[in-house]
């Protein structure tokens, strides 16, 4: 089964979607 | 020199180190090829050998050292309380602690007991071999995924940028 981590694209999407989405927890936290 | 500096120098060094591995691995094979049963069968074989090759322990002791000089930098700073609980100023910092705590259970508790069997350093039957390379490289990928929000809050952590506004 083919997985986003099987090509080096994917899984840099991944990690910058996950940033994107951390950063917005972030920054609720510091409000 | 003070020790924080050395701290944060041993910190860089052996994060360096220890995702230095993660990303030559996406450079050198970007793209899944499983393993082939004559690939294991054959202790000779040269996917066999390179695996073997590039089995040196390196990368996990690095991240070994990397979690503990962190851990020790928060500590030392009095910052430990409020980056485990993600209080305000310190939530960027504790999100990149809890991504490298993450980082490196998955080393010690995910990777290296699966490459253990796929390297035959565990026993364990071909079929199980060759499942297990499958989890070693979504493992060590999974690593490579979290170590981009990784690097993001640590360089906010130093230097700011997250804060809405």
């Amino acid at each position: 089964m083919r997985h986003p981590y099987d090509t080096a694209t994917g899984t840099i999407v991944l990690g910058a979607l996950l940033s994107a989405a951390l950063v917005a927890i972030a920054r609720l936290l510091m409000t | 020199m003070t020790i924080d500096l050395l701290l944060r120098w041993t910190h860089f060094i052996a994060g360096i180190i220890w995702v230095g591995h993660n990303y030559s691995s996406v450079i050198q094979r970007p793209s899944w090829r499983p393993l082939l049963r004559s690939d294991l069968s054959d202790d000779q074989s040269p996917r066999f050998q390179a695996l073997l090759n590039r089995e040196h322990g390196i990368f996990r002791w690095a991240s070994v050292i990397a979690w503990s000089a962190g851990i020790v930098m928060l500590w030392r700073r009095g910052w430990l309380p409020g980056a485990l609980s993600l209080h305000a100023g310190l939530a960027p910092i504790g999100i990149g602690m809890y991504l490298g705590t993450l980082m490196m259970a998955n080393v010690w508790l995910v990777l290296w007991p699966h490459q253990q069997k796929v390297l035959g350093l565990k026993p364990a039957a071909l079929d199980e071999r060759l499942r297990c390379a499958r989890i070693t490289h979504l493992s060590s990928r999974t690593n490579t995924m979290l170590s981009i929000p990784l690097l993001l809050f640590m360089a906010a952590s130093a230097h700011g940028g997250i804060a809405a506004g």
